[in-house]
């Protein structure tokens, strides 16, 4: 570590990338990534596709998740946002406000859900965690804990405007698979109350057939108008590191969590490529 | 997605299975692009426009130590008795530059690289505090976000930690680990968020060359240029991060970013004063839309943009 002196120059630490302008896309480094956890399963419980449907289906994927717990998974349960979500985009997009007044909105509505969910699983070793405990994770695993927290990545008033529309880009979907991706998971699962993806909405359009397997590129190409997990989270799909694929699974469906959790491709999975 | 007649009633909707708050998102996917345009707007409420967001360099400025860094404290100190209404903040300079080294050297994840950096910005905000705090500055943490109308009220200048909050969930780059949401971009935001038009950068340079300057001695100075003109065709070096000129792109506030140099006596002052001076960027679209000046206050201007959107959107409703 060598730093320059001459007066009212850049004292500059000597490293591979001390003269490097930084803002470019590469430092020309070796770069060998090392997985953090690669052993966690990271779940979200979708917001109005579960959650807002109360006890009926909440409570038997708590079981599930429980159990999975008790057979030794390591399970990091984050939470959706959902119809009162809806209600605080569509307040505040009635007031003009900003994506990032939004993105912070938004945030409060997956946290009430992941304290609920908490309360829940409390005597199971439920605890709430916030962004700032991430690095608590390896406690709560080896405390046998089974670690909840909100879906939503941290950005909040920092997130960016998209060409279209006010409605945030990263919400709850993104968070999980980026947080799945820092952890270093092969995997995130989606528990929602359809097998899967559709080619259109299925609660709108009878004629839409399932997808049980789909490339992220062949999803980017067909362009649907909508799909069952956020646009930006196929994008980032094919740019991660570790989390290569995203599995979709019916949280209605009795077993099929427990069969995600167990590694079998149930519902649909979209995969890197 | 203007309700128009207020239906926004919160009256809870049962019957298939979900219990839902009646709002025109009720049951929609927030993921179908039909109903993601329809919340569109261009009258996006500007929460401050009249405060100016000055970002000081962190390797450019900082690491130079006192000889770069008091010649333009006075400068701040001076803006500040003169009422700028002003918003400060730093990037973090070379121990950024190690931190990544070293952690890239280590194999650690792009989103745990994110977690490290911020807290070198931070350190500088720190730093720049201390040599302010007499004239009436204070460092606003990110939980007190909502502070920052109380700070510029009572006089004081805030400082901003210039990093986005993205930390662990930073998202994998196009091209190689390094996280691209920097410094440069977290001012961006912050100032957009907020409604801000005018940002400053202060750097070691006369603004914006064609080529880097301290590697090409032909470099021509670029005096002033359009957002549009940069995404068309990109300078080989950006003087600042490639990503704050993507979110520009589709930002609805910011109109103007000048960058000036701080080693020069003056300049910092000049632009707060409005002088041409360094490189201007404007986003031409948003130029055209106000065709005022940036400085100028426009509420007449955006109550008739408003109704104007408002009947285009009818129209295409009903279309």
């Amino acid at each position: 570590m060598k730093a320059a002196t001459t007066h009212g120059a850049r004292r500059t630490i000597a490293s591979s990338l001390g003269e490097s302008s930084m803002t470019g896309t590469s430092g020309g480094m070796d770069y060998s990534p090392v997985a953090m956890m690669p052993d966690v399963k990271v779940i979200k419980i979708g917001g109005q596709s579960i959650l807002d449907r109360g006890r009926s289906a909440v409570f038997p994927i708590l079981d599930e998740i429980v159990a999975a717990k008790a057979k030794g998974h390591k399970v990091l349960v984050n939470c959706g946002g959902g119809t009162r979500a809806r209600h605080i985009y569509s307040i505040a997009n009635d007031l003009d406000m900003p994506t990032g007044l939004l993105a912070a909105l938004g945030g409060y509505v997956p946290r009430q859900n992941a304290r609920m969910v908490q309360m829940l699983l409390a005597k199971h070793g439920g605890v709430f965690m916030l962004h700032d405990d991430f690095e608590k994770l390896p406690v709560y695993f080896s405390m046998g804990c089974i670690p909840v927290m909100t879906g939503m990545p941290p950005f909040g008033y920092w997130e960016k405007p998209s060409a279209k529309g006010q409605i945030p880009a990263h919400r709850t979907d993104a968070g999980v698979f980026l947080s799945a991706e820092v952890l270093g998971a092969k995997r995130a699962i989606f528990v929602k109350d359809e097998d899967g993806l559709y080619t259109d909405d299925p609660k709108k359009n009878p004629k839409a057939t399932h997808i049980k397997r789909i490339s992220a590129s062949e999803l980017l190409k067909a362009d649907l108008p909508d799909l069952v997990i956020e646009r930006i989270v196929i994008e980032y799909l094919n740019r991660a590191q570790s989390c290569s694929e995203l599995q979709i699974v019916n949280g209605l469906k009795k077993g099929q969590l427990t069969r995600a959790l167990e590694g079998e491709d149930v519902g649909t999975i979209i995969h890197k490529g | 997605m203007k309700n128009g007649n207020g239906n926004g009633s919160g009256k809870l909707v049962a019957g298939d299975g979900r219990t839902h708050i009646e709002s025109p998102l009720m049951r929609e996917s927030l993921v179908d692009r039909r109903v993601v345009e329809k919340t569109h707007t261009d009258t996006e409420l500007a929460i401050l426009p009249d405060v100016i967001l000055v970002g000081i360099g962190g390797q450019s400025i900082f690491d130079r130590g006192r000889s770069a860094i008091l010649p333009l404290v006075e400068e701040l100190a001076a803006a500040k008795k003169k009422k700028h209404r002003m918003v400060l903040g730093v990037g973090g300079g070379t121990r950024v530059r190690h931190t990544i080294s070293v952690a890239l050297d280590l194999g650690l994840p792009t989103g745990g690289i994110a977690q490290l950096v911020g807290a070198m910005e931070e350190a500088n905000a720190v730093f720049l505090n201390a040599l302010l705090a007499k004239h009436g500055t204070i460092v606003m943490q990110r939980e007190h976000f909502w502070e920052l109308p109380l700070y510029l009220d009572s006089g004081k200048v805030p400082i901003i930690i210039s990093t986005p909050p993205y930390h662990f969930w930073e998202p994998p780059p196009e091209k190689g680990p390094l996280p691209t949401h920097g410094s440069d971009f977290g001012l961006f935001i912050h100032g957009e968020v907020l409604g801000m038009e005018r940002l400053i950068f202060v750097k070691d340079e006369d603004g914006l060359y064609d080529k880097d300057p301290k590697k090409h001695k032909d470099a021509k100075l670029i005096r002033h240029t359009t957002l549009e003109a940069i995404l068309e065709n990109p300078p080989e070096e950006l003087i600042l991060d490639s990503m704050l000129f993507e979110t520009w792109r589709h930002a609805r506030h910011v109109k103007q970013i000048q960058i000036v140099n701080g080693l020069v006596k003056g300049q910092l002052t000049r632009a707060l004063a409005g002088e041409n001076v360094g490189t201007i960027i404007e986003k031409a679209s948003l130029m055209k839309r106000s065709a005022k000046p940036v400085a100028a206050k426009k509420s007449a201007a955006k109550k008739s943009a408003a109704k104007k959107t408002t009947s285009k959107k009818q129209a295409r409703r009903a279309a």
